[in-house]
């Protein structure tokens, strides 16, 4: 490799920039590249503009994981298996309080259950089955693509997920009227990256389909960072004491969608949520 | 009937008060089309801001005003103080009791925009009206309204519509959406437009819906893909954005029209006429509903006090609180029926 970029007398400091990241690994390394990205015109702030994803399967369990086959491989086949996953957590380890390790087996078993009444609606099951509104950080990780909007005084991301969408409050700090399923942002820029921290999220959303969870005490700091033309940084920093003994982060890449005229879709998902939610009501016996 | 006639005149008085308070913009005298739009850091006019689409003008003219187009200022002082009468004698009478009333009120009072001096939105055909609707339409609606009567029990006064399935109710008390253009709307009527290079983006805080419309002249989406907000495309004329929108889905529907949005196509121009105020003027054409294409103009207000930076826009959870109003109207359904196969 090395003789080939001499060969092609690539510029000695590239080389050996590219042989120092050959060398090194993980999210540490990648923010320590000298990458600036380009301005927003009319102001110093890095452009964030574009659609992103994650590609990974932190959505089916964000902790390291074999594949496995799913809910209902009689019913799917190898459609509904899930894919296997290093896992996004720095260190692999949620740090539990030993009755939400319970509560999260519980919520794994119970994921696909179908809502019976109101109370069990709002407590029981994955909300991405419902098309509920996905909450902070999953949103960012859902397999789906989102945009950021980035102008001259705010941020504001939609996903195409469930028309989610964000306002990122960046010009002040105004306090959260309520609690609410995307939360309340303020942002701020820590030299070429943005930081947001997110509060007063409800405690019904989840981490993925494997029932990891919150509670409403939940504080998540986002960190988008620019490493390339190509990618940002993610890391959102969890800090939830009612359920975790201790903060943890996750850490990922997000990739820039590169198709010539890539644009958000609609994924208007409560229409496919609604035989799930209701068709059992539709019968007098409420099965 | 009596009913009915309060909550429009309700809904008038709201906008009386909202007038009082706020200068009535110079954006409705200055000529049309004016720009008064600064610069993004980028180039484009800058039409940023929080607004509220709302307004108490009727999309159509009343038949009566036949070929007056305005109001004189002191017709439209007179409406507003006969609403604002009105509304002090409705906030009494939905005191103790009257829980509908009061209910309603909370809904629709202080927050439903403004009157125009105009007599409609319309503004082509020049008497203000919807233009003639095509057969199709016409046969459309006589199979909505069969379909409707179907699902009713009772006699009037008390008439009730049935939900034999989560289908029959309308998409927004599903929360799925909102019909497009959003004209006129009683709460949750607050928007947002937003600028990045290469896109202009409006967000809808009813149902949180994002439009994100770029502007570097490419192709629609492919037309066998439809959409609830169809697909937008937008380039400048000067300082108006024109946007060209289409690609919808027949499951959307013409507000309060009952018509299926499939075939249509809008052009929309949104120019910045003074600092809080865009002028929205729609051209729909849609030779599947109407005989002929029409035109509405209305204005998007940034100084409406329920709607400002940073924090009145606000999310819209609906679906995720949903369950209990399907769990009760599918039961409630189901329990009148068999009370009135009973009676028979």
């Amino acid at each position: 490799m090395r003789t080939w970029l001499r060969r092609k007398t690539i510029p000695g400091g590239l080389g050996a920039l590219i042989a120092a990241l050959l060398l090194t690994s993980g999210p540490a390394a990648a923010q320590s590249t000298d990458y600036r990205a380009p301005r927003l015109p009319g102001t110093d702030q890095p452009d964030l503009n574009g659609i992103w994803q994650a590609v990974n399967s932190a959505n089916w369990d964000i902790r390291p994981h074999a594949a496995s086959p799913g809910a209902f491989p009689n019913l799917l086949g190898a459609i509904g298996a899930v894919p296997p996953g290093q896992g996004v957590i720095v260190g692999n380890e949620l740090p539990y309080q030993p009755w939400a390790a319970e509560k999260q087996r519980e919520n794994f078993e119970n994921r696909l259950t179908r809502p019976v009444t109101r109370a069990l609606n709002e407590t029981t099951g994955d909300p991405e089955a419902k098309c509920f509104l996905p909450g902070v950080p999953r949103v960012t990780y859902l397999p789906y693509p989102f945009q950021i909007v980035h102008t001259a005084s705010q941020v504001f991301i939609a996903y195409e997920f469930a028309s989610a969408a964000r306002i990122i409050h960046m010009d002040s700090e105004p306090a959260s009227p309520a609690e609410s399923w995307m939360g309340w942002s303020i942002g701020r820029w820590e030299g070429d990256t943005l930081v947001v921290e997110v509060t007063d999220q409800v405690d019904r959303t989840w981490f993925d389909r494997a029932g990891n969870f919150h509670s409403n005490a939940m504080r998540v700091t986002e960190r988008y960072t620019p490493v390339s033309p190509y990618h940002l940084q993610y890391e959102a920093r969890i800090e939830d004491p009612t359920v975790f003994t201790r903060p943890f982060t996750i850490s990922m890449p997000l990739y820039r969608r590169m198709e010539p005229d890539a644009q958000l879709m609609e994924f208007k998902c409560i229409e496919f949520a609604e035989p799930f939610l209701y068709e059992h009501l539709l019968d007098a016996s409420g099965n | 009937m009596n009913a009915k006639r309060r909550a429009s005149i309700t809904a008038l008085a709201s906008a009386v008060i909202a007038a009082c308070i706020v200068q009535m913009p110079a954006a409705a005298q200055a000529p049309e089309g004016e720009s008064r739009a600064g610069r993004t850091g980028w180039g484009d006019p800058d039409l940023q801001g929080v607004y509220t689409f709302s307004t108490q003008t009727p999309l159509e003219r009343p038949e009566a005003l036949g070929d007056k187009a305005t109001y004189t200022p002191e017709e439209l002082a007179a409406l507003e103080r006969a609403a604002a009468e009105q509304r002090a004698s409705d906030e009494i009478s939905a005191a103790p009791g009257e829980l509908g009333a009061a209910y309603n009120t909370y809904w629709t009072t202080g927050e439903k925009g403004r009157l125009l001096a105009r007599t409609s939105l319309i503004v082509d055909p020049p008497n203000g009206r919807l233009p003639p609707l095509t057969e199709r339409a016409q046969r459309h609606l006589e199979d909505r309204a069969a379909a409707l009567a179907a699902r009713q029990v009772g006699e009037p006064p008390f008439v009730y519509d049935l939900f034999d399935t989560w289908l029959d109710h309308p998409t927004y008390t599903r929360c799925v959406s909102r019909p497009m253009p959003r004209i006129g709307q009683q709460y949750n009527h607050g928007l947002q437009i937003l600028q990045s290079p290469g896109y202009v983006v409006i967000y809808y805080e009813s149902m949180h819906d994002t439009r994100i419309i770029p502007l570097d002249g490419r192709a629609h989406l492919d037309p066998s893909v439809h959409q609830w907000n169809g697909d937008s495309r937008g380039h400048w004329e000067g300082d108006t954005l024109v946007v060209d929108w289409r690609n919808f889905t027949d499951k959307q529907e013409y507000r309060a029209l009952g018509l299926p949005q499939g075939e249509s196509r809008f052009i929309e121009r949104l120019t910045k006429v003074d600092a809080d105020t865009v002028r929205y003027e729609v051209t729909v054409e849609d030779p599947a509903n109407w005989t002929q294409p029409w035109t509405f103009v209305s204005l998007w207000r940034g100084d409406d006090p329920n709607y400002q930076h940073p924090v009145d826009l606000y999310e819209f959870g609906c679906h995720e609180g949903n369950y209990r109003m399907m769990e009760n109207t599918l039961n409630g359904s189901r329990a009148l029926r068999e009370q009135y196969a009973e009676s028979e």
